[in-house]
Parts: C-alpha cells; sequence; structure tokens
C-alpha cells in the first residue's frame, strides 16, 4: 500500500497538469464561440458526403 | 463542391413561404429561384438575387446545414453607403494595416444560425484579395483581412450585403468587452471545478468507503491532505465569485442568494482543513467541489441563454451616413461625416439616412421619418422645411444647411433619453434572493440551538454535529432553482423565435398588468400596402392592379412597394417619376398618371372627387377616363387580433400608444378592441407616460419596434422589441421576437408563468430536503457520504424538474 504515496501525488500532478492546459486553451481564445466550433464540424462532414454517396448509389 | 450532390434539397416549411427567408408569399406572388436546378419559391426580389448568387457560388449546401431561417435582405443597401468605410477617417479603430494587408473586425447583426458563419467564411475567401475570414458567433463578429492592394474594404461590405448580411464596423465598448472577458473567466472557473470535482470525488469513495469498512488513520490522512490541495484550489479560484459577490452585497446591506452558498462552502471547508490538521471529524471536500461545480455550471448555462444577441450596433455612428457630400462654393466634394461643421451645406443621397439637422435650403423630396414619428407614409420636403438627422431620403434632391450636429440633434437625444430612461429602470430582487434572507436566518438559528443542546450533552461532538448540519443544509438545490429553470425556459423559447436578453425578464413577466403597444410596425406590418381598389372605368381590377405595378415597378418610394410583387403589365412604357406628385407612363399610346388626386386632376380635369372614407386614397387615370382609386394603409400583423384577444383573455390592459397622428390609430385600436389610445406622442411624452403609469402602482411592459420607442422600452418593466425593429430598440429591449408571430407575445407570457411556477416547485423541492435533511443532521445521524449524495440527488432533481420548460 505504500505505493499510493506515490501514485496519489502523481494522480494529482496529472490533475494540475490538465487544469493548466485547459485554463490556456480558454485564454488562448479556443473556447470563445462555442456555438460554432460545436457545428462546424458537421460541415465538414456534410461537404465531404457526395462523393462517399456517390459510390454507394 | 456540391456539383455532384443527389440529395434534394429540404423543402421549406410551406410552399408558400420563401425558401429563403420563410417569409409568406402572398397568394398571386410568382418568383422564383433556381436553387441546384429547381425551382423554389422566393417572397421578393432581395431574396432572389441572394439565394441565386449562394447556388451559383457553390454553396448551396447551405440551405441543408442551416438551423433557422435568413432575415429578409434589406432592398435599399447602397454600394455608395460602403464607399465611405474606405476613408482612412472612417477606419479608425476597426481597422488595422501591416505593411500590404489590412485586417478589420466586423460586427454582422443579422446571422441567425452557425451555418451563416460557413456561409461568410466561404463566401468571402472566394472573393480575389481577401486572405482571411473568420465570423464568431457568439460576438457575431467577422475577423477578415485582405490585400490593400487588390480589393477595398467597401468591397467587403458590398459582398456581405450581397449574401443578404448586415455588416457595420466593429466599435469595441467596455461593455461588451468586460462581457467576453467574464465569459473566459466563467469558463475557466468551470473547468478548474469541473477537474478538480472528479479528482476530489475519487478521494472521496475513498474515504466514505474507509468511513463505512474501516482505513488506516495515515492513509485516511493522506487522502484528507490532497483533498484539501485540489478543493482548496476549487473554493480558492472557482468559488471565489460567490465570496466577492457576497461581500459586495453585504457592504450595501443586501441579503442575496450568494450568501447562503459562501456560508457554507466557506464553514464546510475550513471545518474540513480544521479536521485534516487535527486528524478528527469529518471532512467534506468532495462535497464542497460537486457544489461549487452544480452552481457554476447552472449559471454558466443560463448566462449563454441571453447572451449572444446582447451585441446591438445602437450608438449614432451606425444610424448616420459615414460618408456625405458637401457644397463648397460651387464645388461638391466628399467628406466624412466627423468634417462637418454647422453652416455646411450637404446633398443628401437618396436612400440614405440624413447626416445631421437642418433647414432645406433648396429642392424637394421625400423623407421617411417612420423611426421618429410612426407615421409611415413620407412625408413631402420641399424649400424651408426642416429635416432630421437619421431621418431617409427616399426620393428628390435637397440641399440642406447644417444646423446642428452628432449628439445634439434629434436622433441624438433621443439616444441620451433613452439612456437615461434605462438607468432609471425600475430594479427588481429576485425572488431567490428574497428566499436566500430568510434561509440564511433559519439556518442559523438551527445551527446555533443544535450548538446549544450538544453543548450542553455531548461537548465533544457539538461542533461536528453543528457542522454537518450546516453542510446538510447546503442551499444547493436552492440556488440552483432558478437558474436552472430560466436556462430551461430561456432555450424553449429561443427555439419559438423569442430571444431573452435581460436578467430577470422571465422572473418579471407574470407580474406584468399593463402591455403598452406600439402601433406602426409593432401592430401594423410597418410598411404600404392596398387596403382597397375601386374601379371605374372598363377594367377589372386585376388589370388595373398591373397597370399600377408596372408603372411603379421601378420606383424607391414607400408606396410603390404596395405595388411590388403583383404581375406587371408589360404595354406600359415611358415610365416616369415626379417627385411629390407620382408617377407616369405611355399606356395605349395615351398618358396614364398614378399619383396624389391633384396631380391626376391636373390630366383628367372631369375624373371626380376622392373618396370621402376614411384612408389615403391615390388615383389612376388617362387623359380622358379614371381608371381606378387605390385606398393606401398600413396593414394589421395577420396575427394582431387573435394576439390581442388571448392577451385580454390572460387578464391584461391593453394600451396603443402611438407617433402617428392619423385617424389609423383610432381605426387600429377599434378593430383590435383597445380601449385606451394616445396619438401624435412624442418620444418625451410617450416616456411620460410610462413613467405615470409606473407611478400608480402598475407593472408595464411595452411592445415597440421604432427610434421612437427606444426610451419607453427601455424604462417599461419589460419590454419586446418585435421583428423587424430598429437596432436602437433591439439593444434596449428584454425581449426580442425574431418571428412575424404576435402570437409570441401571449406564448413568452404563459411560458414565464409557468416558469414561476417550475421555480415555486424547485424552491419547494429544496426547502423540503432541507427540513427533512436537518433533523437528521441535528441529530448527528448523518455522516459525509449521506451528505454528499442527498445534496447530489436534490440538485438533480431541481435540474430534471426544470427541463420540462425546455
Amino acid at each position: 500500500m505504500e505505493s499510493l504515496y506515490i501514485l496519489i501525488p502523481v494522480a494529482v500532478v496529472f490533475c494540475f497538469l490538465a487544469i493548466k492546459l485547459l485554463l490556456w486553451a480558454v485564454n488562448s481564445g479556443q473556447y470563445d464561440d462555442l456555438d460554432k466550433e460545436a457545428w462546424r464540424i458537421l460541415a465538414e462532414e456534410e461537404r465531404a458526403k457526395p462523393e462517399q454517396r456517390n459510390g454507394d448509389d | 463542391m456540391g456539383k455532384s450532390r443527389s440529395a434534394t434539397p429540404v423543402p421549406p416549411e410551406t410552399s408558400d413561404s420563401c425558401y429563403h427567408c420563410a417569409e409568406t408569399i402572398p397568394a398571386d406572388y410568382h418568383l422564383f429561384a433556381s436553387i441546384e436546378g429547381s425551382q423554389q419559391p422566393v417572397c421578393c426580389p432581395g431574396c432572389k438575387a441572394v439565394a441565386e448568387l449562394i447556388d451559383s457560388s457553390g454553396l448551396a449546401a447551405f440551405y441543408q446545414l442551416r438551423t433557422s431561417f435568413n432575415e429578409r435582405p434589406e432592398q435599399t443597401a447602397l454600394d455608395a453607403s460602403y464607399a465611405s468605410y474606405d476613408l482612412p477617417e472612417n477606419q479608425s479603430g476597426f481597422v488595422s494595416r501591416d505593411d500590404d494587408t489590412a485586417s478589420a473586425r466586423i460586427l454582422v447583426t443579422s446571422i441567425s444560425c452557425a451555418a451563416c458563419t460557413w456561409l461568410i467564411e466561404q463566401g468571402l475567401s472566394r472573393v480575389p484579395g481577401i486572405e482571411y475570414a473568420d465570423v464568431n458567433l457568439a460576438e457575431q463578429a467577422l475577423q477578415v483581412r485582405w490585400r490593400d492592394s487588390e480589393i477595398k474594404l467597401s468591397r467587403i461590405f458590398s459582398e456581405l450585403a450581397a449574401l443578404g448580411y448586415r455588416a457595420y464596423p466593429w466599435r469595441a465598448r467596455e461593455a461588451e468587452e468586460a462581457l467576453a472577458q467574464q465569459q473566459r473567466r466563467s469558463l475557466s472557473e468551470l473547468a478548474v471545478a469541473g477537474i478538480a470535482m472528479m479528482q476530489v470525488g475519487m478521494f472521496g469513495i475513498a474515504l466514505h468507503a474507509g468511513g463505512m469498512q474501516g482505513i488506516a488513520e495515515e492513509y485516511r490522512d493522506l487522502l484528507r491532505w490532497v483533498s484539501l490541495l485540489v478543493a482548496t484550489l476549487v473554493v480558492g479560484y472557482s468559488a471565489r465569485s460567490f465570496f466577492r459577490n457576497t461581500w459586495n452585497n453585504l457592504c450595501r446591506g443586501h441579503l442575496v442568494m450568494d450568501l447562503p452558498v459562501a456560508l457554507a462552502i466557506g464553514l464546510a471547508w475550513l471545518a474540513s482543513c480544521w479536521a485534516t490538521v487535527s486528524s478528527t471529524g469529518e471532512v467534506y471536500f468532495d462535497s464542497i467541489a460537486m457544489f461549487t461545480f452544480f452552481l457554476l455550471l447552472g449559471r454558466f448555462l443560463e448566462q449563454r441563454i441571453r447572451r449572444r444577441e446582447m451585441l446591438r450596433q445602437s450608438d449614432l455612428t451606425s444610424l448616420l451616413p459615414g460618408l456625405v457630400k458637401r457644397q463648397v462654393n460651387n464645388n461638391t466634394e466628399e467628406v466624412a461625416l466627423t468634417q462637418l461643421k454647422t453652416g455646411d451645406l450637404v446633398l443628401p443621397y437618396v436612400g440614405e439616412s440624413l447626416p445631421a439637422d437642418g433647414l432645406v435650403v433648396s429642392g424637394q423630396g421625400h423623407v421617411d421619418e417612420a423611426a421618429f414619428s410612426g407615421e409611415h407614409f413620407p412625408r413631402n420636403i420641399s424649400t424651408g422645411d426642416r429635416v432630421a438627422a437619421g431621418t431617409l431620403l427616399l426620393d428628390g434632391e435637397l440641399s440642406v444647411q447644417v444646423e446642428t450636429l452628432g449628439e445634439d440633434t434629434r436622433i441624438g437625444q433621443l439616444l441620451q433619453l433613452t439612456h437615461r430612461a434605462a438607468d432609471d429602470k425600475p430594479a427588481l430582487q429576485s425572488f431567490a434572493d428574497r428566499v436566500a434572507a430568510y434561509f440564511v436566518a433559519t439556518i442559523l438559528c438551527i445551527a446555533a440551538a443544535v450548538a446549544w443542546y450538544w453543548w450542553q450533552h455531548e461537548p465533544s461532538r457539538a461542533l461536528w454535529i453543528t457542522l454537518s448540519v450546516l453542510v446538510v443544509s447546503c442551499p444547493c438545490a436552492l440556488a440552483l432553482a432558478t437558474p436552472a429553470a430560466l436556462a430551461a425556459a430561456g432555450s424553449g423559447l429561443r427555439h419559438k423565435g423569442i430571444i431573452l436578453l435581460g436578467a430577470n425578464t422571465l422572473e418579471q413577466l407574470p407580474k406584468i398588468d399593463t402591455l403598452v403597444f406600439d402601433k406602426t410596425g409593432t401592430l401594423t406590418q410597418g410598411r404600404v400596402s392596398i387596403l382597397e381598389t375601386r374601379c371605374h372605368g372598363d377594367l377589372d381590377t386585376e388589370t388595373c392592379l398591373g397597370l399600377a405595378a408596372a408603372l411603379e415597378q421601378s420606383n424607391r418610394h414607400p408606396i410603390a412597394s404596395a405595388f411590388r410583387g403583383m404581375a406587371v403589365d408589360k404595354s406600359v412604357s415611358n415610365i416616369e417619376v415626379h417627385v411629390g406628385s407620382g408617377v407616369s407612363g405611355q399606356w395605349q399610346s395615351t398618358e396614364l398618371r398614378l399619383g396624389a388626386p391633384g396631380w391626376c386632376e391636373q390630366l383628367n380635369p372631369g375624373m371626380g372627387a376622392t373618396p370621402t372614407d376614411q384612408g389615403r386614397w391615390i388615383a389612376m387615370t388617362t387623359a380622358n377616363q379614371l381608371l381606378a382609386w387605390f385606398k393606401l394603409g398600413d396593414e394589421l400583423r395577420e396575427d394582431a387580433v387573435s394576439a390581442v384577444h388571448a392577451l385580454q383573455g390572460i387578464g391584461l390592459e391593453l394600451e396603443l400608444l402611438s407617433g402617428d397622428s392619423s385617424d389609423e390609430v383610432d381605426m387600429v385600436a377599434e378593430t383590435l378592441g383597445i380601449e385606451q389610445r394616445h396619438r401624435a406622442q412624442t418620444p418625451d411624452q410617450k416616456l411620460s407616460h410610462i413613467h405615470a403609469l409606473q407611478a400608480s402602482g402598475k407593472c408595464v411592459a411595452m411592445v415597440g419596434d421604432g427610434l421612437n420607442d427606444a426610451p419607453v422600452l427601455a424604462a417599461a418593466n419589460v419590454s419586446f422589441a418585435v421583428a423587424g425593429a430598429t437596432d436602437v430598440a433591439k439593444a434596449r429591449a428584454d425581449i426580442i421576437i425574431a418571428s412575424e408571430r404576435l402570437a409570441s407575445l401571449p406564448e413568452t407570457l404563459l411560458t414565464a408563468t409557468r416558469c414561476r411556477r417550475v421555480m415555486y416547485q424547485n424552491f419547494a423541492w429544496a426547502l423540503c430536503y432541507n427540513a427533512l435533511a436537518v433533523p437528521f443532521a441535528a441529530m448527528g445521524a448523518i455522516p459525509p457520504w449521506a451528505a454528499a449524495l442527498g445534496m447530489s440527488l436534490s440538485s438533480l432533481l431541481v435540474v430534471i424538474n426544470s427541463l420540462r420548460l425546455n
């Protein structure tokens, strides 16, 4: 059980790293437009579709 | 792309609504746009042009991608008005330059859904010379970079107009910048709380399991210490807004919902820290992190519903032209508006707003003052008349001597009046905050009683039992009760095209007892249409309308718009517009006139008298035969009668407050059954009328659309701006009705009533939960895991109950 003394601090370090990364992402403006980004992935797919569809038909 | 697609275009909702903007197409109107090879019905040439441009650019996929319909493009967009953006004076503030490239931030106000951002980005990036275009949907901002040597900024504006979007230079205002910062901050706080909650929760499960099965003290302390570390981050970073808010309000003597929240978080954290350090008692770190995350999430979602439309261009610069033509001696020069001085002679452009208040020294024309006066017929202007900045010059040529500029103009003062009225708007303490005060007092009393009792009987447990009472009574569900209900109701309304802007709007709405309507553009459609046709010759109605439509087809005058969309009789030629009188043309080799009765009588002296019925009549005649009389007016919106009846059914007192001075105010009021009516009201009078109503104890809602309604919209307890309202009015409204339906008004009121009911249920449940849990805690029978579970379950119930509103 002594391994907990290493594993738990490691988990906490990862947790802080994740927070750091997220804060960086927010502050660099990546989350400024939540509506568009959520939607854009669908638009890309929509544009790729015609070629695929021709193959299926 | 798009060439090989086999998908059929999504049909519009009904075949008689426009493919582009979904407005209803008149039954006798036949105009089609060819989209991907098939003919789609459209409502006006503007929509046709935009839709076909989108199709020919290979961007027709937009119509499948969009999730809401577009706004109807404005027909008055003029390339000349964009030329002003090429002047360096007018570019300061939103354009920056770097060697050969320039970049600008542009506000695009008519973006209706995410597909619009795609259309704009794709459309602009195909224009040679534009390097980069990116639209931020939340801010409605377009960031564009282009090569100065290849294209001009005005071209970008006209490209946007061609795609059907209205664009303005971005004016950074402090409030908006602060809002963007605030958005980032709440997201960061939420993210930290979320990650930390998962981490502390993991340790929490180990601790709870240990609490039940037994755990070695060294591992228990290890888990407590790491939990302390992570939870401290939550308390110190994510929850700081609760502490700050509580403190600020306490300083002003207000008790708000944040007080019990801050109290619960602060006390639980302090006690848990003490337990960790002294290795005794219980820790509640997992509850703290979870509680903070839930609350932040609720608030974040509620704010997000309201944020999107808050950015509206409503200052003076957006209402006046940037470029004016000035007459100096016998030459004319184009200068920026800012260079204009009192006493200058300006020659306003047709189709644009006037740049300043002034005196007409020569010329004749028509100005549209609807925004000011609510008068939908244009005013005839000639030498010696005064004109106001911001009114639209419809036709003719004027030379205006500038008398006042900028803030001192009538429109500038109207905006100032609006600002003042907004500052005086009665503030309402939210229901949650009123509950909070009683809640805090009750909980503190109970805690004191519990502490006293246990101190008498078992002093060693007194501290921990008192703390568990405070933690268990944690107001998580209580604090979520309002934001959860408001967010759900707000997103439900949004799907119906009703957009909430104000913070306490939904809470205020059920209190409304008086609803005040504007007339022009609110109850009516705000545009001239034909109310009646009387044929006098041997021609039938259809032929007469065809002839009239042919005469008016290329006229920009508002009266001409009444005839737009009708089948045009092609046998009319030599059409001429006579400013202030009407239009004439050649038909069957005689002269045909359509216009003011007096002017028509000059051609056909024996045509007889104008009909005596109420309303505005124009005649169509040849030299020897009167063909028809047309009665023109502003038609009521389609569902005005049913909406008004529905509102009266709810028990509201309705009033009509119009700037219009004509008999039409009475006619509209009679038709709708509104008894209280006031006509010829200036914006000042409207404002004092609302203030008087409020002073007599009424809770007033205002529905309006024009510039002249802006001060009243700002002052009313709750205000609605209808579809097609000016941006100034929208900026002051609490609720924007984006669809053409007035039925949205009773719908919004009903949703608000339902929302209030759900809020009360949420509060009732949250208080019930406390009433059940606190006695057990006071007996010392609630362990930390039960406290955490109870808190999450009660919050979940509140959220699920609120989702019924969606």
